[in-house]
């Protein structure tokens, strides 16, 4: 797979700070890459470079093979951009809305008009044509700024932080059009700090934090990488002394770092192991006799991941 | 992390469709995609249901309310009567009326024009709709360019739909159709640089309140700032008659006057003038070297001095001076002034001087109109190419430095 995405060293200065230190990622064709970090990590500042709306202060960043520093107008014809907070147009209709970026883009008239309404399907706005844009809910007007970024049919989609203030329906509705663009062959590139989306949605990832990329790669090979260890939950029907004596008794095994009592009845267990290990612990444990009501896993596996990497008593990292 | 300057790029492979076009042909065709789309899109906007045509309707209503109540006010004015014979008459209430409906709209432009122009980049950052755009190829100056000319079409609607009206004029006589066309010229060039001037405004600050607030307190300064530093300037120079000794010497730069545009149209109204009137007088009050003045670039004393010949003088403003300095003989009692003709003659060697396109007494034509028509329309370019550099979010020039809002947030 071809990187059709690629950074290298990219980094964003402002008079005191560095909002993006360096940054490499390599995206290949057809990936639905996830930048995930959490508030002011330089997310939204990458994505924008990438989109040539900001001069990187160093490093070089191509889309389709176009420097975004060289030839922005090439690479602009490659991309389509969604920012996160965007704006539209009053006293616009949902069509001339499109109509005006098609032209934006030199589309021929004809052109125009097909791709119009083969979008307004694709995004299911078809009955909508004729709406005024101000009326249309949040997630309708999301899913036209993501047309609108798709008139040109370009290669890569850069969309930074798409979910964010829609409704559950609407994320399900969006996440659904993210894979059906996927299918379509085109590279997507996304924002976020909500995880759980991007966890079931992205090919890749990378987890950047304070400018810099922490992690990068597929879900799993991260996970694999960067296993500092897991949470337990376990449940026992037992109380007071007992429950004490439990946690007692889990916190003595050798993979277990820490038993902690949480308010609720059940026992949390920092756990070192994999999951053999888990497996050996659960048969040891209801070999002792201790009546075990659930035994899991807490969390999800890449919100987890996120915390630990992304923790604020990390070391800071120089730039910062 | 070291930082990796930014190295050349190896030249990417054109492709197929943008091979074999002249770059600056792709360039002009992208240039003029850029301004059709701008322009339509903001056209269906500004045009959209009755409002822009009701506003149209109400504005030609109250512009003929006024060029009625103006013709009953001359029209009284001549009744009453001052030995002005009929024909006179009827000229005089034609030119007076077509001074009138000028004037009005050259004030109308003048607000009109910035104040249409003045939200449309500030609107698109208000409504983050502004990056949108800047990711699509349109170039900045396409951009400016098409958000200039959408505005500037309803101005000049409004201009267009009052011709007729001014043309009633001509049923009392008095103005030339030549007079009207040079009238209307500065009108069209005037909204084309103020609109400019309103874009500008808005391309350089984030709030339309603060863009339109620089709009009229520029509007003002180029209307009344501009009269008032001539008045001053004049007065100054020309107190101690022209010898120099107080705080300002010499006449006021001309381009104070080039960039007035109700000037301008005063020295179109000046040549509708058969004798010098009051449009020729107050214009020759403000920029001294032209009507009755005899004025000839000169480096030295000793160097052949401009001098009043002509007799009859004082009837009219008439300055004579060298190096530019004036000497204004309109407040000068007769024998003052001959006194001046004798002691400039003498020092001449009885020689004067005037130059061809100065008619002494008379009425020069289209000496200041078409010079503040060509700098509204060099300040026009120059704005819209200063507005492209501020819409572009990778521009090089910034106003000030540090950190922006669009790009904190990360």
């Amino acid at each position: 797979m071809s990187a059709i995405v690629q950074t290298q060293g990219l980094v964003k200065r402002y008079d005191r700070t560095v909002a993006v230190a360096g940054i490499d990622l390599s995206i290949g064709e057809g990936e639905i890459f996830g930048l995930v970090g959490p508030n002011g990590a330089g997310k939204t500042t990458t994505l924008r470079m990438l989109a040539t709306l900001l001069r990187p202060s160093a490093g070089r960043a191509e889309i389709a093979g176009w420097s975004v520093t060289r030839n922005p107008d090439e690479a602009r014809r490659v991309l389509g951009f969604m920012p996160d907070a965007f704006g539209v147009y009053d006293d616009m209709k949902v069509w001339e809305y499109l109509d005006f970026f098609a032209r934006c883009y030199g589309l021929p008239p004809a052109t125009r008009r097909r791709m119009i309404g083969d979008l307004l399907e694709l995004v299911d706005l078809g009955d909508r044509r004729d709406a005024y844009v101000q009326t249309l809910s949040r997630g309708m007007q999301q899913r036209l700024c993501l047309a609108h970024a798709l008139v040109h049919d370009p290669a890569v989609l850069l969309l930074d932080e798409p979910a964010s203030g829609l409704d559950p329906r609407a994320r399900v509705e969006l996440r659904e059009l993210l894979r059906e663009l996927r299918s379509m062959g085109k590279t997507i590139v996304i924002s976020s700090h909500i995880l759980p989306e991007l966890e079931e949605l992205c090919t890749s990832v990378a987890i950047v934090d304070r400018g810099q990329v922490l992690a990068q790669g597929r879900v799993a090979d991260i996970e694999k990488r960067l296993r500092f260890g897991a949470v337990l939950r376990v449940r026992v029907l037992l109380e007071d002394d007992a429950l004490e004596a439990s946690r007692g008794w889990f916190a003595a095994d050798q993979d277990v770092a820490g038993a902690v009592i949480m308010p609720d009845g059940t026992i949390e267990l920092g756990f070192r192991g994999d999951d053999a290990a888990s497996a050996r612990l659960l048969a040891a444990s209801v070999a002792a006799g201790l009546p075990i009501v659930s035994f899991a896993r807490a969390a999800s596996d890449l919100e987890e991941l996120f915390l630990q990497v992304t923790s604020p008593d990390r070391e800071p990292s120089e730039a910062a | 992390m070291t930082d990796v300057p930014i190295t050349p790029d190896p030249e990417p492979v054109v492709p197929a469709a943008r091979r074999g076009r002249g770059p600056r042909l792709t360039a002009f065709r992208h240039l003029r995609q850029g301004i059709a789309a701008i322009g339509v899109k903001e056209l269906r906007g500004r045009m959209r249901g009755r409002r822009a045509f009701v506003i149209l309707t109400i504005y030609l209503v109250l512009l003929g309310g006024f060029a009625w109540m103006v013709e009953l006010i001359m029209e009284r004015a001549y009744s009453s009567g001052f030995g002005v014979s009929g024909g006179t008459a009827s000229a005089s209430i034609g030119q007076g009326i077509f001074a009138a409906l000028l004037m009005l709209e050259t004030l109308q432009v003048a607000f009109l024009a910035p104040a249409s122009t003045a939200g449309s980049v500030s609107q698109e950052r208000e409504k983050q709709t502004l990056e949108l755009l800047v990711v699509t190829p349109i170039s900045s100056l396409a951009m400016v360019i098409g958000k200039l000319f959408s505005a500037l079409i309803y101005v000049w609607l409004l201009i267009a739909a009052s011709i007729p009206l001014t043309a009633i004029v001509f049923v009392y006589g008095g103005v030339a159709p030549d007079d009207v066309v040079r009238g209307y010229i500065v009108l069209i060039v005037t909204a084309l640089g103020f609109g400019a001037m309103g874009l500008l405004a808005s391309s350089l600050v984030k709030r339309t309140q603060a863009a339109i607030a620089m709009s009229v307190f520029s509007v003002l300064f180029l209307s009344i700032g501009t009269l008032f530093l001539l008045v001053f300037w004049q007065a100054m120079g020309s107190s101690d008659n022209g010898r120099g000794v107080g705080p300002i010497k010499g006449s006021p730069p001309q381009v104070l006057a080039y960039l007035n545009p109700f000037i301008a149209q005063v020295d179109v109204l000046c040549g509708t003038e058969s004798s010098f009137g009051i449009w020729c007088s107050l214009e020759s009050g403000l920029i001294p070297n032209r009507n009755g003045v005899i004025f000839q670039p000169g480096s030295g004393s000793d160097q052949a001095v401009p001098l009043p010949a002509p007799a009859g003088i004082g009837t009219g403003g008439f300055v004579a001076g060298d190096n530019g300095t004036t000497i204004d003989t309109t407040a000068m009692s007769p024998d003052d002034i001959q006194v001046l003709q004798r002691k400039l003659a003498i020092a001449n060697g009885g020689q004067f001087a005037v130059p061809a396109d100065v008619v002494p007494f008379g009425v020069t034509r289209d000496a200041l109109w078409p010079k503040s028509v060509v700098t509204w329309f060099v300040l026009a370019v120059l704005f819209l190419v200063v507005s492209a550099q501020f819409v572009s979010p990778t521009r090089r020039w910034r106003l000030r430095r540090g950190p922006r809002a669009e790009g904190n947030e990360a």
